[in-house]
């Protein structure tokens, strides 16, 4: 057991035993060494399963919206769920005086699909010592830096450290550089529209239409999405062309000015498909044109959700 | 001329055509290429109508609404104006170039201006050439949902 989950366990068990909140959601040590899952908390006898590794890859304020507004959550968040849970609050999806948020610096989410093509299915556990990780198999050990094996979103992340946690366990990480997350968009936006869309189609129609990327995103908790509606049908729901191309644009025009490029969507795509260049372009545009950057507070609406009449607007056009 | 005119999908708010003679040319005398679709403001537009057009086979997408302060319900054009014009840019970004994709805002002295715009657009179009790239819904005659 590392520092840090001691530590985590402590103010779970604080929390609990002191009646401060009804549950505490965090990850649970699962049989498959790859994939810790995520748990809720209610009694302090269950703490001893709690884990924190980078192999944690969910986005816990997915589980936000699955209890009701009154119920107390404590929560495990690193930077890109305490921005999720902003964004949640703003979208009054919760309260925030009924969170507790455990604030954890980030390192980055070690991305387990790496490490198997790296190292074969046979993982039996996984060491980190800071910024080397190591990989046991039942055949082989292996060494490895961290940063070769960070999913490609931790790679890009901007603010790996909790904005607004209560509590704040660990050292603080440096910023992150956003030339990085820029840089990648403006290298696709500087193709053309030909190769543009033969990136985009190479992409979306490997999908198989299973909506992982839905069910892991914090911010996809429409009761009733709009690929579920039958009547009447708006989008193609078969495994065709224009329904993979539709669910891709669609879902990620839906994350405007809400995703915090925590790139759970693609962890939990079975498919491997890279989903972020959408919707790091819209948040990009959001950054530039409204200076809009998500759920760096609990209280500024996302663009579309304001209407202003001095939008400067490149669309209006005065009669000739 | 081109062989086949470019099909446009013309998304047009009920209330920004004030001269009646404007509107019961768009209503009676639009060409066959023009597909109409009147909605009660361009806030009603959602993103995936304009991508059902884009996705049927439209080779440009025109919205006509009203100015910013006229808005027959206060402020339904403005969350138009917001959203629409970022999903533009996001097709252009996944291969539907941005020109096709156009607004005019209407105001009370543009009598006859709508016929002039579609004619430059359907200009603009055929410079451009027929969108193929995000055409992908399958035809009515294949079982599909558009015709």
């Amino acid at each position: 057991m590392t520092e840090l989950e001691t530590k985590i366990r402590a103010e779970a068990e604080r929390l609990l035993s002191e009646h401060l909140v009804d549950v505490v959601v965090a990850f649970r040590k699962e049989d498959a060494p790859l994939h810790p899952q995520p748990a809720f908390f209610t009694q302090v006898d269950e703490l001893q399963d709690l884990v924190y590794n980078g192999l944690c890859a969910n986005n816990l304020a997915n589980y936000l919206t699955r209890h009701p507004q009154e119920t107390r959550i404590g929560m495990v968040v690193r930077g890109c769920e305490n921005r999720s849970v902003n964004a949640l609050v703003v979208e009054k999806q919760h309260t925030r005086e009924n969170l507790v948020l455990i604030g954890i610096p980030c390192e980055g989410i070690l991305d387990w699909r790496h490490i198997v093509a790296l190292t074969g299915e046979n993982v039996l556990s996984v060491e980190e010592n800071g910024e080397s990780v190591c990989v046991h198999t039942r055949e082989n050990t292996f060494a490895f830096s961290r940063v070769e094996l960070l999913h490609p979103s931790c790679q890009r992340c901007l603010h790996p450290n909790p904005i607004s946690a209560d509590v704040l366990l660990g050292e603080l990480k440096p910023e992150g550089d956003p030339e990085l997350m820029r840089l990648r968009i403006e290298a696709l936006e500087n193709l053309t529209l030909e190769e543009r869309n033969a990136w985009f189609r190479h992409e979306a129609e490997r999908c198989i239409r299973c909506y992982a990327c839905r069910e892991a995103c914090p911010m996809c908790y429409c009761t009733e999405c709009f690929v579920d509606h039958t009547e009447p049908r708006w989008s193609e729901s078969g495994v065709t062309p224009a329904g993979m191309q539709a669910w891709h644009i669609v879902r990620a025009f839906h994350q405007t000015g809400r995703c915090t490029s925590c790139g759970a969507c693609e962890r939990a795509c079975p498919m491997d498909i890279q989903m972020t260049y959408l919707t790091d372009k819209l948040n990009l545009d959001m950054i530039d044109a409204y200076q809009f950057e998500v759920g760096m507070d609990t209280t500024t609406q996302p663009p579309f959700a304001t209407l202003t009449l001095d939008d400067k607007n490149r669309f209006i056009t005065r009669g000739k | 001329m081109n062989a086949t005119p470019m099909k446009v999908a013309l998304f047009q708010c009920r209330w920004c055509l004030y001269s009646p003679e404007d509107q019961a040319w768009v209503d009676h005398n639009l060409p066959e290429n023009i597909h109409l679709v009147k909605v009660p403001c361009t806030g009603r537009i959602d993103p995936l109508f304009i991508l059902n057009a884009v996705q049927g086979g439209a080779d440009g997408v025109m919205i006509n609404g009203c100015l910013p302060e006229k808005c027959h319900f206060k402020e339904g054009n403005l969350a138009a104006r917001r959203q629409l014009a970022e999903f533009g840019s996001f097709l252009d970004y996944i291969g539907y170039e941005q020109a096709r994709v156009r607004f005019v805002w209407l105001d009370l002295q543009d009598r006859g201006r709508i016929q002039r715009e579609l004619a430059a657009f359907e200009r603009t179009l055929e410079q451009l050439g027929p969108a193929q790239a995000l055409a992908t819904r399958a035809p009515a005659a294949t079982g599909g949902t558009h015709d």
